[in-house]
Order: C-alpha cells, then sequence, then structure tokens
C-alpha cells in the first residue's frame, strides 16, 4: 500500500486501466495515509472519505465494463478549498464561508472528474487565498513535511496542496496562483507545479483574489503528472470570458526530454543576484545540466522588473478589496487579523492608482515578450529562501534580514503580472534538508515547451523523487 | 488627502476620514495597525511615478486569442 501513494498519476492511471490495481484500493491507501498523518500536517480542511470510496467503486465498475477511459481514471486528487463543489463545503480558508455548500462545481472541478480524478478533499490554503506563507488561523497552518521537527511554512496560499502532495496525501493537486501562489509552495515543499498562461485554464468557479491575476494549475511531483494534470484541464470555457479558444496542444506528447538547441534566458539581474547562496548555486548547476543536454545559455534582465511590486500591489489590493467589500463591512471581525488588514488595504488605494498599475503592468508584459522573443525560455530562482518557521517576520539573505512575505512573492509576482506561463521545478536542498526550486518562465500559451524543460531536466537529477522523512 | 500616488506621510486623522468616507468603521486599534499597511503601500506605488507610461493604455487581459 505504500507505494501506491508515491506512484505518480501516470502510472496509477496505467495500473487501474490495466486492473493491476483496483482504483478502490488506490483511494484507500490515500485515505489511510491521510488518516495517519494529517492531524499534524493539516493539509486537508474537508476530507471527502464516502464520496471518494464511492466514486473508486464506480471507476472500478468502468474498468471492468471494458468502458472508454480517462486519462486520469481512477486517480486521486485534492482540490485547494477555494474551487466550487457542488454538495461539498468550499470555505475559502476563512470563518466566513466556514458552512457554504455551492450549487455547481468550478469548471475544472468537472474537468478533472470527466477525465476520471477522484476528488479526496479540500485542501488547506492562506484565508481567501492572501498569503504567501499559507498561514491559516481557522483551519490551523499546514506543516511543511520536510522537517518534522519545527513547524515551517509550506509557502502560500496553496499550502494544504503542497503539504499534501509532498506528504504522499494525493498525488496531485488543485492550486491557484495570484502572486506566486502555486509555484512558492511547489518550490518549499519540493514539488512541480505550474502557473499557466492567463487564460489558458478557466477561472470559473474559483474564488477570486484578484480578477486580472489568479491563475488556476497543478501541483505535482514530476512535471510529467502536470502535463497530465494541465492537459485535462486546460482550454476555452464559455463561463471565463477571459479563456482563450487557442487549442489545447498534447503536452504529454511534448514531452521529448529533449533540449538540445533549445536557448535559456538566465535571469540574474533582480532575480539570481539576489538569491539566497544555496538556491543561487542551485539554480546555476541546474542551468549547467540543461547546458549539459544541449541547451544554449544566455543572461539576460528584464528592466521594467523594478516596478512589478508596484504594479502587483496597486491590482490585487483594489481587486480584492472589491471584492470582500461588503464583507469587510459586515462581518470584519470573521476574518483573521492578517488578512483582513491586508484587505483593508485596498479601500485607501485610488482608482488613478489602479490604473496607473495596470498601465505599467503593460511595460512588464511587452518587456517579458521582447526578451521570449531572443530565447526560448527563462530561468530563474523560484523563491530566494527556503521554509522559514511559522511566525518569523524576517528571514536571513545572504546576511541581510528581510521581511518573510515580500521576500517570498518577488520573483513569482512579476509572472502574474505579465499572464506568462511559469513552473517551479526541484532543482536541489539547503544543508538542512530544505527543498530549492527553479522557476521556467516561457512564451504565452507555451506551457509545452516550460513543461519539455522542466522533465527533460527530471530525466536527468532525482530531486523530484526524494520523499520527505516522514518515517514511510 | 495626500495626492494621488504620492509617498507623503498619511496621519491617524486622516485615514480616519478616508474610511468614514468609504463606510468603514473602524476601531483606534484598527486604524493604528492600518496606518503603516497603507502608508508602506503608497511608498511602493509611489515607485510606479518613474514608469514611463505616457502613451501606454492599461492592460486588458480580458480578451479572446
Amino acid at each position: 500500500m505504500a507505494d501506491l501513494v508515491w506512484a505518480s498519476m501516470g502510472e496509477l492511471a496505467r495500473l487501474v486501466a490495466t486492473k493491476a490495481v483496483s482504483p478502490v484500493e488506490v483511494v484507500q491507501a490515500h485515505l489511510d495515509r491521510i488518516a495517519a498523518l494529517d492531524g499534524t500536517l493539516k493539509s486537508y480542511i474537508t476530507v471527502m472519505g464516502d464520496a471518494a470510496r464511492q466514486a473508486a467503486k464506480a471507476a472500478e465498475a468502468a474498468v471492468t465494463a471494458r468502458e472508454t477511459l480517462g486519462p486520469l481514471h481512477g486517480v486521486p486528487v485534492g482540490l485547494k478549498d477555494l474551487y466550487c463543489t457542488k454538495g461539498v463545503r468550499t470555505t475559502g480558508g476563512s470563518r466566513i464561508l466556514g458552512d457554504w455548500i455551492p450549487a455547481e462545481d468550478a469548471t475544472v472541478v468537472s474537468r478533472l472528474g470527466a477525465a476520471g480524478a477522484i476528488t479526496l478533499g479540500k485542501l488547506n490554503m492562506h484565508e481567501f487565498a492572501y498569503g504567501p506563507e499559507g498561514l491559516n488561523v481557522r483551519y490551523g497552518t499546514p506543516w511543511n513535511p520536510w522537517d518534522p521537527a519545527t513547524h515551517r511554512i509550506c509557502g502560500g496560499s496553496s499550502s494544504g496542496s503542497g503539504a499534501a502532495v509532498a506528504a504522499g496525501l494525493c498525488p496531485g493537486a488543485l492550486g491557484s496562483d495570484t502572486g506566486g501562489s502555486i509555484r512558492i509552495p511547489s518550490s518549499l515543499c519540493g514539488l512541480t507545479g505550474i502557473k499557466p498562461t492567463y487564460g489558458r485554464v478557466s477561472r470559473a468557479g474559483a474564488l477570486p483574489l484578484a480578477w486580472s491575476l489568479d491563475h488556476v494549475g497543478p501541483m505535482c511531483r514530476s512535471a510529467a503528472d502536470c502535463a497530465l494534470m494541465l492537459g485535462a484541464m486546460a482550454g476555452y470555457d464559455p463561463r471565463d470570458p477571459s479563456t482563450s479558444a487557442l487549442p489545447v496542444p498534447e503536452y504529454a506528447a511534448a514531452l521529448t526530454g529533449q533540449v538540445k538547441g533549445l536557448r535559456i534566458g538566465l535571469l540574474r539581474q533582480f532575480f539570481l543576484e539576489t538569491a539566497g547562496a544555496p538556491q543561487r548555486q542551485a539554480v546555476e548547476q541546474a542551468v549547467k545540466t540543461l547546458e549539459g543536454l544541449g541547451a544554449s545559455v544566455r543572461d539576460v534582465t528584464l528592466e521594467q522588473m523594478k516596478y512589478s511590486a508596484g504594479v502587483v500591489a496597486a491590482v490585487i489590493s483594489v481587486e480584492s478589496y472589491a471584492y470582500h467589500e461588503a464583507w469587510l463591512k459586515t462581518r470584519g471581525a470573521e476574518y483573521g487579523p492578517d488578512v483582513r488588514e491586508r484587505l483593508l488595504v485596498g479601500a485607501f488605494v485610488s482608482g488613478a492608482d489602479y490604473l496607473k498599475g495596470q498601465r505599467v503592468r503593460r511595460l512588464l508584459r511587452d518587456e517579458v515578450d521582447q526578451v521570449l522573443g531572443g530565447v526560448d525560455v527563462l530561468i530563474a530562482p523560484t523563491v530566494p529562501v527556503a521554509a522559514t518557521e511559522v511566525g518569523a517576520r524576517e528571514v536571513d539573505v545572504n546576511g541581510r534580514r528581510e521581511p518573510v512575505r515580500p521576500s517570498l512573492i518577488r520573483y513569482t509576482r512579476p509572472f502574474n503580472a505579465s499572464g506568462h506561463p511559469a513552473a517551479s521545478v526541484p532543482c536541489g536542498f539547503t544543508a538542512d534538508g530544505l527543498p530549492i526550486g527553479m522557476q521556467v518562465i516561457g512564451r504565452s500559451f507555451d506551457e509545452a515547451t516550460v513543461l519539455r524543460v522542466a522533465d527533460a531536466y527530471q530525466r536527468v537529477t532525482d530531486w523530484h523523487t526524494r520523499r520527505p522523512p516522514l518515517g514511510a | 488627502m495626500t495626492p494621488s500616488g504620492s509617498a507623503a506621510l498619511l496621519s491617524k486623522d486622516a485615514l480616519r476620514a478616508l474610511a468614514q468616507a468609504q463606510g468603514l468603521a473602524l476601531s483606534e486599534v484598527d486604524l493604528e495597525g492600518l496606518l503603516p499597511l497603507v502608508q508602506s503601500g503608497r511608498t511602493v506605488l509611489a515607485e510606479l511615478a518613474g514608469a514611463p507610461i505616457d502613451d501606454v493604455e492599461p492592460t486588458s487581459l480580458y480578451h479572446m486569442l
């Protein structure tokens, strides 16, 4: 049973389809592990045990009846608890929605179900997705599985997704990313996660943090599994007017293992140069590995990145306040104090400042497009530091004390503003055994190349296959 | 009220007046906690003042491709 919780999503789908294993066994193995570990890890807000077992039996019957099976048939997944699930409470990690039961599924939930995935439950998160640490005062802060002795952050806001996938409590999960909330927990928990291009995956039925910055994407233990999950989710949705009508490529077919001739732009200024020494060394080594596979590397610079903090601050503060305004005025005491304060800041940002942010945002997006005209992907660290202790307000970066929160999002938020696809890929560990992530950024709607680079790297490295020290 | 986009210091009294105008009933403790956050936010936004956007329209990502 232990092997089932560490099998890849692709392997599980294959085992189920060939009747080598029953989806009932797969689901039960994960439910048993959740029961054993999640009292401490706190990765799930709601475990859907009965529904998952029932779905597994139906999946088993479909295999027996030789029905046509979807690419994720019988494979368990976890859902960040901001995706609406018909008949199952969707809290947003908040007290305010603590008893809210949606009447319909989010589009991505429906699509994963149509592909055969079985939902194990709803995953913990920073309240209303507004925090890069992944803290939660209402449901408990998830524990990073890579340090059983010290309560460290998983990164957020998709902290439950990070903890659950890293600890073998589900093989893949939905995250969401407004300033880095897929990539940060992927980096700090040793996972592979991709924020697709804005418009590639529907946001319909996902609780918003900031409409124009929110992205929906998968968090898994490999690029191959991200390709599998993304392929099941992506594509035009009439429920989300921002989704693209561009066809969705066959992502799995793009994973050729080949990067010969690929042109990599290495982001030193603003990114690598300000990262902690372990992160910088790990990313530089990873780039050498890709070079060894035949890619060419040159340094590139994004001059407009200096505006990224202001752009995202202007946009996220106003859009999040607009969504929460009524609750802030009538149910303000029900928010966690950190999130309430952060949301209220948006009340004091003018319309002119919001639009200034959206105007400068165009400079960022155009510059990323321009630089990606000369290279195929960009590479940078995902986060400048490793997972910090829960409650830490400052972190040491090469001898400098920096506030934790802005440090975590410094390298990820620019690509929420620009909308380009960006993945985090495990590329090493600190001396303390904490994971390090590398960010791979691609051209708009070219997730296939991002995933190809990540997969090629994972074919010759084993960082993504290591397991946290949980004793099983 | 200080000019939009400037990093000029905001007083607690000014913040209280702005909050009241927005229909937000904030306590003195709320205002004291919020003031440094609003101030630091204004400082970050003020950095946008140097961006060359004279001929740049706002980004719209709500488009079909």
